[in-house]
């Protein structure tokens, strides 16, 4: 264990990634709306 | 065990349920694979297992002095990754799961609730 301890971010109050959510729907909205002039 | 054990309403120890997570637990089977997966590397999982212990002794050891940590770190499903730790003091116990009640833990919610066992060496479900 060469790494630093001091700089390990505790785990703790890590939130779940609700960006990831975020993130994941609008690359979804994305892709519909790439779609639809094609129609 | 299938058994429902008795929650006390006061005790030194503290269950964190299915908190541990095995970096090799969360990878999919047919990624099982060493060479392919650094994750799985033995000094790798060790290492991240002490991260783990750490955190939770530096976090656990703001409620009161702490007469043991127990992780388990089986890998079925019963009792998986749970967390027992035991304090000098029940009132300190009881402060830490005031404070680690509805947090987080990488993402995952801190499940904790009073725990019967007292000696982990008797702590055998029979």
């Amino acid at each position: 264990r060469s790494r630093s301890k001091s700089k390990r971010i505790s785990g703790f109050d890590m939130a779940p990634p609700a960006s990831a959510l975020l993130s994941g729907a609008a690359a979804v909205t994305g892709q519909i709306a790439g779609a639809t002039p094609t129609l | 065990c299938s058994r429902l054990h008795t929650k006390p309403t006061i005790s030194p120890t503290l269950l964190l349920s299915n908190m541990y997570q095995r970096p090799d637990m969360l990878t999919p089977a047919p990624a099982l694979n060493p060479q392919t997966q650094p994750n799985l590397d033995p000094r790798h999982i060790q290492d991240h297992f002490e991260d783990f212990y750490q955190d939770l002794f530096d976090e656990l050891s703001k409620y009161g002095h702490l007469e043991s940590l127990n992780i388990c770190d089986n890998l079925a499903d019963h009792m998986v990754g749970n967390v027992y730790v035991q304090f000098r003091e029940e009132e300190h116990a009881a402060n830490a799961l005031r404070n680690l009640n509805g947090r987080f833990y990488s993402g995952r919610p801190i499940i904790v609730d009073f725990s019967p066992v007292t000696d982990f060496r008797e702590a055998t479900c029979r």
